[in-house]
C-alpha cells in the first residue's frame, strides 16, 4: 500500500488551487471595500463557500493528477498492445455516450431546447440525438489517433458545416447550439478519456501525444454544436414547408 | 439547504459513475492491469466525486454571490467603459477558477515535457476569455447579431489554424472547450444581464444567450496565437 502514499502530496495542487481561485476572491475584497460595504456576516458566510471550494478543488485536481492521469495512461498503453486496435473505436464510442446521457448538464440543455422550440422537439428526442453524437465525435477521437489522421480533417470540415447550418437556422437556436459546446465536457472525459488517448498516442508507433493524443475535447464540444443545429435546420424546415 | 445536498450529490454521481463502470467493466474483461494500480483509479474517483462536489457547493455559496454582488454592481455606476474593463478582469479571473482548465494545463504540461509553461498557458487561456467576454459585452451593446461574431470568430480560428505549430493545435482546440464550465458559465450570464439591465428595455431574452459560445472562442485564438509566439 505504501505505494498509494504520493495521494498524500497536495503540496504543488495547493499552490495551483491558490492561484486558481485567489485572484477572484481578492477582485471581490476589492470591491467589497470600495463599492460593496455588504454586511460582516454575510461576508463571512460567503468565505465558508470559498473554503468549500478551495478544499474542492484540491481533492479533484489531486484525484485527477495521482490517480486518473497514471492509470488512464497506463491504460492507453495496455489498448495499444491489442491486436485488433479498432475494438477501440466502438469502446470510444461506448464511453462517449454513456457519459452524456447522464451529465446533468446535457439535461438542462435538453429541457432548454424543449423550451425554445415550444414543445416541437421533445427533451427525449433531443438526449438521445446528442448522446449519439458524442459517441460518434469520441469515436472519432479514437480513430483519429489509431489511423493518425489530423485533428485539420475532422475540426475544419466540422466547423465549415457548424458554419453553413447556421444559414439555416434561427437565431434562437444558433445561440443555443454555440452555447450546448461545453455541456458535454463532462468532469470524467476531460479527465480520464482524454488521459486514455494519451496515453494510447505516446504508446504507438509515429505518433504524438501532444499532436495526436489532444483534440478529445475539442471534438466533444464540437458534437452538441452540430447536433442541436441540425435539429434546429430539420425544424426550420418542416416548419417551412408545411 | 439539505435539498441543495441532495441534489448537488446526484448530480456528481450521475456525472461520474457512468463512466466508471464502463471502466471497471474493461478492466475485468479486457485491460486486466495490475490491481494496485487500477485501485489508483478507484481512489481517484472517489477524489474526484467528492472534490467536485465540494467545490460545487462552494461556488453556489461563494463565489456565485461573489460575482453576483460584484456583477449586480458594475451597471449601477453607469459607465459602459467602467462595465467593459471589469467585465474582462471577471472574464479572466473567472477561468482562473475553472478546474478543468487547470487539468488540461497539468496534462500538457506531463506530456508535452516543456513544450510551454503551464502558467503562460493558463494566462493566455484567461486573456482569451476577458477580450471575448468584453466583446460579447460590447455585442451586446452595439446590437451586432451574434451569428456574424460567431461566424467571423470561427473563419478567423480556421485561418490561424494554419499558422500556429502543429503540436499547439489540439491542445488550442480543447482549450476553448474546457472554458465552459460550472464557474464560468453562471458568471458570464450572469454579465450579459447586467449589461442589458445598464441599456435598459432590449430584449434580455435573445442577448443572453450565445455568450458562452463566443467566450469559448477567446482561449482557442489565445493558445494559437501563444504557438505562433513560440514557434
Amino acid at each position: 500500500m505504501k505505494e498509494l502514499l504520493d495521494f498524500l502530496y497536495i503540496g504543488h495542487v495547493l499552490a495551483e488551487v491558490m492561484i486558481a481561485i485567489g485572484p477572484l476572491v481578492g477582485f471581490f475584497l476589492f470591491f467589497q471595500l470600495v463599492y460593496l460595504k455588504l454586511s460582516k456576516e454575510y461576508v463571512i458566510n460567503l468565505f465558508k463557500g470559498v473554503v468549500l471550494a478551495v478544499t474542492g478543488l484540491t481533492l479533484f485536481l489531486q484525484g485527477v493528477k495521482v490517480g486518473f492521469l497514471p492509470v488512464g495512461t497506463q491504460m492507453g498503453e495496455i489498448m495499444n498492445s491489442f491486436e485488433q486496435l479498432w475494438i477501440l473505436i466502438p469502446i470510444g464510442f461506448l464511453l462517449g455516450l454513456v457519459a452524456t446521457v447522464a451529465e446533468p448538464a446535457v439535461r438542462i440543455l435538453c429541457d432548454n431546447v424543449e423550451k425554445a422550440s415550444s414543445g416541437s422537439i421533445g427533451f427525449r428526442l433531443l438526449l438521445a440525438i446528442l448522446s449519439l453524437g458524442v459517441g460518434i465525435f469520441v469515436a472519432l477521437g479514437i480513430a483519429k489517433i489509431i489511423f493518425g489522421i489530423s485533428i485539420y480533417y475532422i475540426i475544419i470540415p466540422g466547423y465549415i458545416i457548424a458554419l453553413i447550418l447556421m444559414k439555416f437556422c434561427e437565431q434562437s437556436f444558433i445561440s443555443i447550439a454555440f452555447d450546448a459546446g461545453g455541456v458535454a465536457t463532462g468532469p470524467m472525459t476531460v479527465t480520464f478519456v482524454m488521459a486514455v488517448a494519451l496515453g494510447l498516442a505516446d504508446a504507438m508507433e509515429g505518433r504524438s501525444a501532444v499532436a495526436d493524443g489532444f483534440g478529445l475535447i475539442a471534438l466533444v464540444a464540437m458534437a452538441p454544436i452540430l447536433s442541436v443545429m441540425m435539429v434546429g435546420a430539420v425544424m426550420n424546415f418542416v416548419k417551412r414547408s408545411s | 439547504m439539505h435539498n441543495n445536498t441532495k441534489e448537488g450529490i446526484i448530480e456528481v454521481i450521475q456525472a461520474v459513475v457512468p463512466i466508471t463502470v464502463v471502466v471497471v467493466l474493461l478492466q475485468l474483461f479486457l485491460i486486466s492491469m495490475p490491481w494496485l494500480l487500477f485501485s489508483r483509479f478507484l481512489i481517484g474517483v472517489i477524489m474526484v466525486m467528492t472534490g467536485m462536489f465540494l467545490f460545487l457547493q462552494g461556488v453556489k455559496i461563494g463565489l456565485l454571490p461573489m460575482g453576483e454582488a460584484i456583477g449586480a454592481e458594475l451597471p449601477k455606476r453607469g459607465s459602459m467603459t467602467f462595465l467593459l474593463f471589469f467585465a474582462f478582469v471577471l472574464g479572466f479571473m473567472v477561468t482562473l477558477a475553472e478546474p478543468d482548465v487547470w487539468v488540461l494545463v497539468g496534462y500538457v504540461d506531463t506530456v508535452s515535457e516543456g513544450l510551454v509553461n503551464r502558467y503562460i498557458l493558463v494566462l493566455f487561456v484567461a486573456l482569451g476569455v476577458g477580450i471575448f467576454v468584453t466583446l460579447a459585452m460590447l455585442r451586446i451593446v452595439l446590437n451586432v447579431p451574434i451569428a456574424y461574431l460567431l461566424a467571423g470568430g470561427y473563419i478567423i480560428i480556421l485561418i490561424l489554424s494554419f499558422f500556429t505549430p502543429a503540436d499547439f493545435v489540439p491542445i488550442s482546440f480543447d482549450a476553448g472547450g474546457v472554458t465552459t464550465g460550472p464557474v464560468t458559465v453562471p458568471f458570464i450570464l450572469a454579465l450579459g444581464l447586467g449589461v442589458t439591465a445598464v441599456l435598459g428595455g432590449r430584449s434580455s431574452f435573445n442577448d443572453g444567450f450565445g455568450l458562452i459560445g463566443l467566450a469559448s472562442i477567446g482561449p482557442v485564438l489565445g493558445v494559437m496565437i501563444l504557438g505562433i509566439i513560440y514557434s
